[in-house]
């Protein structure tokens, strides 16, 4: 078990090293190609592994990544200092100070410090299945006016093998330092065009994520003063005697890492990148940190005021995001706000903790990993080969796009409509609230996911909507031929996500349960029969699932395959002029609410580590 | 097996329904009205006009418009899950949309558009009153609140809201938003015509089917206190539509969370901590 977790581990980094410095084209995408069925062929032999989960290292490993915390937080303060950069500087300094604290008052411990259990292979699936595309994406992409694919290239295949690296940790201390090179790793993207815009959003991005960092150490300091203990296991073990205090520090800096609001600022800062970072942030890797790191501690914190209170607050920015994305116009950002939205349910439901809210969680992180991934890699499409970036520029994507949009509906539908995971996901959400309801709680939480996929799915359509609009009868639908990379990564994952979608029941059932099971050790009322999938007494049939697809196939793909032969005639639009251009509602009228609704999830915030902490 | 037999006559049923409406309609307003089989002499004569679209992906939408009304009843009665029927009529709403702004009319892009609010309007509210449901029956099948004791004793709040949530649902003044015959001349369906206004006409008789169902569903056990709730809920969504003017919009998202959901949360919330 230990060579296959180190294989998940170095294999990308070690590639991504022979690529950054081979400089070459034909090495750059041989490597990048191998990744794939290398990094698939590890998370597979630690699928089917099932040792004991806890792995011993050897004793250097600790001291070397001792070292490494000195380095890296070294080269932030460096960073503050030639960026000029205030907040970068003070946090650089304050985390190398705790790290000392810490590093002195922490005591030998022979808990194993790698801890590979159910959930980390899932994510080494996710990583595998839908990060390596990414990256094999971006060797494409980087080729349209853009400067050093190879450097590029290299650290996005090394940024998985940290979040490879970073899921297996069982040690917290080693936890900081993995989430702090996952912010290293943002840092160097996002500012990789090194304009004014883009080091702005970097150094936004270090510092808010310093954040998070500054709360693991403060976690850290607390868990071993009052319990002696700082890996995640022994976290487990103890589940009673736990100090919600360093819980609530720790959830902070899930927080912060998941972009909740208040601190959403640097994910949407992040699309000034190139596109597939924005593709790999949101999907893969970074990100899900956050819910992983609330997977980990659910057992503990479930039914503690804190979770209560991670309920009220990612409850409050799964629809506040939700509403804010309808009143952006930048295509980029309102996926951007669309994955924070959808990073609250995921917290919320794994803060709720109980198996099949875990179940549901789980599966809202796979689904949106593929289908944000998905939609990142076609925003890159269109900016790319069609030079759009605005949803007023989208009209008459249809015409222009056929493809790309077939792909980008499909990647919306999976967002929220029936039979995907996104949908199963709310759906087991409502069903579990509505069991504690008898007790007269989580009503909210109903409220929250009714109107939050309201929301979005309004957000969808509407985008939909400006793009599908065609001019008269006539149609001249031209179908542009795209590189064949992209056509692999977009049609990779189109298949994914319709196998998945398709055979839904099984899936949940066989994989995705037995991680949830893992993790709250209990049972999760959630089986299969024959692509019917059962949850308690409610059943979700397979002709429904059946049906919804194909009604979803027919809409999404039909229309260029369907010509009736039937005669046509210009809309008759009442007589009128037909207009230039029909826009679409800008609900400009939320747009001056946004600031007291961002204040309002400051107040969230601070309750959550304040009351949910215990520290008052 | 009654209820598989229901969900395929439900178009039928569904254009009876319609005709007692118009006559129901026409009564108020003091007229004859037409003869209670208008709707299908409608149908006879909508069917056998030449067809003639825009585009086929328009014309398509309109057809997968009724399918999926359709196919969202299926999942009601035959299903054993309300609450996936509530995220079903949403597939309808999408077909609806992209239909309608798949045309270059200002008319039938802005009733997609309103369209969507009302859809912010009524689908929170759906789920709170399957959830309502629930907690008054500790089921989401339908069969089982159907056996138990009616819910509107204990969910009236519920059953007040959904009266002014149908409105929103049917189209009817003073939520006729995105219809608006006056205003934007019916809104997505105005580029329709021929046998493709037929399907989303024949769609919007399943909605009424849906809608109504619902409201007997608050009769529980009591099937006849269900059918007078139902007669009730149709009368006076009638005489709103007759004797109320068109609101904006806004208004009807601001009516509908401001008052209508709160109060049905109030109601379950109640209703929880009584029990």
């Amino acid at each position: 078990m230990g060579w296959i977790v180190f294989f998940n581990i170095v294999t990308p980094w070690i590639l991504a090293f022979f690529i950054f410095y081979a400089k070459n084209d034909k090495v750059t995408n041989f490597l990048t190609f191998l990744t794939l069925p290398m990094l698939i062929i590890f998370a597979f032999l630690a699928y089917i592994n099932h040792s004991y989960p806890l792995i011993s290292t050897p004793e250097f490993l600790d001291y070397l990544i001792g070292v490494y915390d000195f380095g890296l937080l070294g080269y932030f303060l460096y960073q503050g200092i030639i960026k000029k950069s205030f907040l970068v500087t003070s946090l650089a300094i304050i985390q190398i100070l705790f790290l000392i604290i810490v590093l002195l008052m922490k005591n030998y411990s022979d808990t194993p410090d790698i801890f590979v259990d159910n959930l980390t292979k899932l994510f080494y699936f996710i990583v595998a299945l839908v990060g390596v595309p990414i990256a094999i994406y971006a060797t494409k992409y980087m080729e349209y006016d853009e400067k050093e694919k190879h450097r590029f290239v290299a650290i996005i295949i090394w940024f998985l093998g940290v979040m490879n690296f970073a899921v297996s940790v069982n040690n917290i201390e080693w936890f900081f330092a993995l989430f702090e090179t996952t912010t290293l790793a943002s840092f160097i993207l996002i500012g990789f065009r090194k304009d004014e815009e883009a080091t702005n959003n970097a150094v936004l991005a270090l510092w808010m994520n310093q954040i998070g960092g500054v709360a693991i150490l403060i976690s850290l300091m607390i868990f071993i003063h009052v319990n002696g203990i700082y890996h995640f296991s022994d976290l487990l073990n103890h589940p009673a005697s736990v100090s919600l205090a360093g819980l609530g520090f720790l959830s902070l800096s899930a927080l912060v890492k998941g972009a909740q609001m208040p601190f959403h600022k640097w994910l949407l800062g992040a699309m000034v990148a190139p596109t597939p970072v924005s593709a790999i942030l949101h999907s893969a890797t970074m990100v899900k940190i956050a819910p992983f790191l609330i997977l980990r501690i659910s057992p503990i914190i479930k039914g503690t005021l804190l979770a209560k209170l991670l309920i009220i607050a990612t409850g409050y920015v799964f629809v506040v995001a939700a509403i804010i994305a309808l009143t952006q116009n930048n295509f980029k950002r309102i996926l951007a706000y669309s994955t924070i939205s959808l990073l609250g349910l995921m917290m919320l439901s794994a803060a709720v903790g109980t198996p099949v809210a875990v179940v549901a969680s789980i599966i809202l992180i796979i689904f949106h990993a593929f289908a944000k991934g998905f939609l990142f890699i076609e925003a890159g499409i269109l900016e790319k080969a069609f030079q759009i970036k605005y949803i007023e520029q989208m009209k008459r994507l249809i015409e222009k796009a056929p493809l790309t949009l077939m792909f980008l509906f499909f990647g919306f539908l999976n967002m929220t409509f029936v039979p995907f995971g996104t949908f199963i996901g709310k759906w087991l959400m409502i069903e579990e609230a509505s069991n504690f309801l008898s007790h007269g709680s989580y009503m909210i939480l109903i409220l929250y996911v009714g109107a939050g996929s309201a929301f979005l799915s309004v957000l969808y359509m509407k985008v939909l909507g400006v793009s599908v609009r065609k001019t008269h009868g006539i149609s001249n639908i031209k179908f542009i031929p795209l590189p064949k990379r992209f056509n692999f990564v977009s049609i990779w994952y189109y298949l994914w996500l319709l196998a998945l979608g398709l055979f839904i029941a099984p899936f949940i059932a066989d994989f995705v349960v037995p991680v949830a099971n893992s993790i709250t050790g209990a049972y999760a009322a959630v089986t299969s029969d024959h692509l019917t999938l059962y949850v308690g007494n409610s059943t979700l049939y397979f002709w429904q699932i059946l049906g919804a697809m194909v009604i979803l196939t027919l809409i999404h793909a039909l229309p260029y395959l369907v010509k009736f032969k039937v005669d046509t005639v210009h809309p008759y639009n009442c007589g009128e002029v037909f207009p230039k251009y029909i826009g679409t509602f800008n609900f400009e009228c939320i747009k001056k609410y946004e600031n007291i609704l961002i204040a309002f999830s400051i107040a969230l915030f601070i309750l959550v580590v304040v009351l949910g902490g215990g520290l008052l | 097996m009654i209820w598989l037999i229901f969900a395929i006559l439900a178009p039928v049923i569904g254009g009876f329904v319609f005709g007692i409406e118009r006559k129901v309609k026409a009564r108020i307003q003091g007229r004859m009205g037409p003869p209670l089989m208008q709707p299908f002499y409608d149908f006879a004569k909508l069917m056998d006009k030449r067809p003639m679209m825009i585009h086929s992906l328009h014309a398509l939408m309109g057809i997968m418009y009724f399918v999926a009304e359709w196919f969202a009843l299926f999942v009601l009665f035959l299903g054993n899950d309300l609450l996936i029927a509530v995220f079903f009529h949403v597939l309808a709403v999408l077909a609806l949309v992209i239909g309608a702004s798949s045309v270059r009319s200002s008319y039938s892009a802005l009733g997609a558009l309103r369209e969507l609010m009302h859809m912010i309007s009524y689908e929170p509210f759906m789920v709170l009153m399957v959830v309502a449901f629930y907690l008054v029956s500790g089921s989401f099948n339908f069969k089982d609140i159907l056996n138990s004791q009616a819910p509107i004793y204990q969910l009236p709040l519920v059953f007040l809201s959904f009266l002014l949530i149908i409105p929103m649902m049917l189209q009817k003044s003073p939520f006729d938003i995105a219809e608006a015959h006056q205003e934007i001349i019916g809104g997505p369906e105005i580029e329709y015509s021929g046998p493709f206004y037929e399907a989303i006409y024949t769609g919007k008789w399943i909605e009424y089917i849906y809608v109504f169902f619902f409201v007997f569903l608050f009769g529980g056990s009591n099937y006849i206190l269900g059918s007078i709730l139902v007669i009730f809920a149709f009368l006076f969504v009638n005489i709103l539509d007759n004797s109320t003017a068109r609101l904006d919009f806004r208004k009807m998202v601001k009516f509908s969370w401001v008052v209508l959901i709160p109060l049905a949360a109030l109601n379950i919330i109640l209703l929880a901590l009584w029990r």
